[in-house]
């Protein structure tokens, strides 16, 4: 470059780099709590707004953590009829359900050879605090093939110590093939239906191939069954960081 | 529906009854209307003015108020009349009050007789031909005749029925919402009539209610929720037993 003055130009030194952590932003925003997102039907939304109000208001007090089905958590409720007046469950997660105020999860452990389910509501106000002990997601969204699986598979410690975990890790996949008992089982886990890949059929194949025949391909492709969730997530997410940033 | 907990720890199912768009229509004087009491007529519901001839809109014009899609009878006594036109809110009621709702039922068409009336029908199996949900006999021999009124097939629901004695637990002014204890007739979104309790056990349970009824125009202001005592607010810690 030819200068002004014929003395070397100016050092200009290089723009700072803008780091933009594109990861703690996304974490944050990606995860909504199932029972946030209304169920497809002809209800006013107002109802679903309203109750949503009574949640937000409920998470403002009682921190709900984030777990998914697979987690390890501990519960501990206010129970009248025990000696210290509140009681402790451990339990691996093995179904998230309900919507609204009345959503679920079930834990489940085996105690001294003897297999055991509760069902929490999240917003019960007799639950005084819900610990994640450790964050693993499983293949499948329902566990409930567990009650079939040898009780290994069941099995928490109950004076398990809190996994540490990092921030903004992103929550480990356990990948787990469970071995079953042996047949009958509670439900014919092998059909398509329940679409399980968290399990390792030791089946003959012809048994495997016989189960097929109850499959239902044209179910992914039945336009009457989309439910695009994609829009009122936003606007859910949004007003969930106006009231819960605050 | 709705779950609520109470402070105790229990859980009841609510459901949410809204408030649309209320006017009183017309008082109806005893005299005129040839029974105990007087009576005013109430509508809920904007509706488009178009579907009906004129003659039908003469007693919202009257009133000065759109179009309603329903209108019903309240029999009221006289120091409880109000002048039509005035809007009803849901702070009319109040929570720890008793409630009956009243609304048609959830229509199933033409039903056999073991839906409608619950009867046993007969074993499935056994040597039994042809006959496995039928009512089987319908009258005896000495009666030689089938009396009125016997259960048989027909067409179910649709009709106007009452749940009595439900509690009001929670009060919402800003979106004139009246939360109400136990499950009320009807489907979703339909039309229900709410009155104060007849039944004789609530008769004094209702304190200072507003009388005639609540304006919004008047002096009191009221919170955006109205709770019973019994029920566990949100903004509450976790309950626990001492």
């Amino acid at each position: 470059r030819v200068s002004s003055d014929g003395k070397p130009p100016k050092f200009q030194p290089p723009p700072k780099p803008v780091i933009i952590d594109r990861k703690t932003q996304k974490e944050e925003s990606r995860f909504l709590s199932p029972e946030f997102i209304p169920p497809r039907g002809r209800k006013d939304p107002l109802k679903y707004y309203i109750e949503r109000k009574d949640m937000i208001q409920r998470r403002k007090v009682f921190n709900i953590p984030e777990f998914y089905v697979g987690h390890i958590l501990a519960v501990t409720t206010a129970n009248p009829l025990a000696s210290d007046k509140c009681s402790r469950f451990v339990g691996i997660c093995i179904q998230r359900g309900g919507t609204g105020l009345g959503a679920t999860f079930v834990l489940r452990n085996v105690i001294e050879d003897q297999g055991v389910e509760i069902c929490y509501e999240l917003y019960s106000p007799r639950i005084q605090a819900i610990e994640v002990l450790k964050l693993e997601k499983r293949l499948d969204e329902n566990l409930m093939y567990l009650r079939d699986a040898l009780p290994e598979y069941s099995t928490v410690d109950v004076n398990m110590k809190p996994v540490p975990r990092m921030d903004h890790e992103e929550i480990p996949v356990n990948k787990v093939q469970v071995r079953m008992k042996p047949k009958p089982w509670s439900k014919r886990w092998e059909r398509p239906k329940y679409n399980i890949k968290g399990i390792k059929f030791e089946l003959p194949e012809h048994k495997m191939q016989a189960a097929q025949k109850w499959s239902q391909p044209w179910l992914e492709f039945d336009m009457l069954r989309e439910y695009d969730t994609s829009k009122i997530e936003e606007k859910i997410r949004k007003e969930l960081r106006e009231e819960l940033g605050k | 529906m709705m779950p609520i907990w109470t402070k105790s720890g229990e859980k009841h199912a609510v459901t949410l009854l809204k408030v649309q768009d209320c006017h009183v229509l017309r008082y109806v004087s005893k005299e005129e209307s040839g029974g105990k009491t007087a009576k005013l007529l109430v509508g809920g519901k904007n509706v488009s003015p178009f579907s009906k001839p004129e003659s039908a809109h003469e007693i919202f014009r009257e009133a000065g108020v759109p179009r309603k899609q329903k209108v019903t009878t309240f029999n009221v006594t006289d120091d409880a009349i109000i002048k039509p036109g005035t809007p009803l809110y849901a702070a009319h009621f109040r929570p720890g009050q008793f409630v009956d709702v009243t609304a048609k039922t959830i229509g199933k068409g033409f039903q056999g007789v073991m839906k409608r009336w619950g009867f046993k029908g007969q074993p499935a199996s056994h040597g039994q031909t042809k006959t496995h949900r039928r009512p089987g006999a319908i009258s005896t021999n000495q009666a030689a005749k089938v009396y009125r009124g016997k259960k048989m097939p027909g067409k179910m629901g649709n009709i106007y029925r009452t749940s009595f004695g439900l509690k009001v637990w929670r009060i919402n002014t800003k979106h004139d919402i009246i939360y109400v204890n136990g499950s009320v007739p009807g489907h979703t979104n339909c039309l229900v009539k709410v009155r104060d309790s007849k039944l004789p056990t609530y008769k004094d349970c209702n304190k200072n209610p507003p009388f005639p009824t609540f304006f919004a125009d008047g002096d009191e202001e009221l919170p955006e929720d109205l709770f019973d005592e019994e029920i566990f607010q949100f903004t509450d810690p976790s309950v626990t037993f001492a």
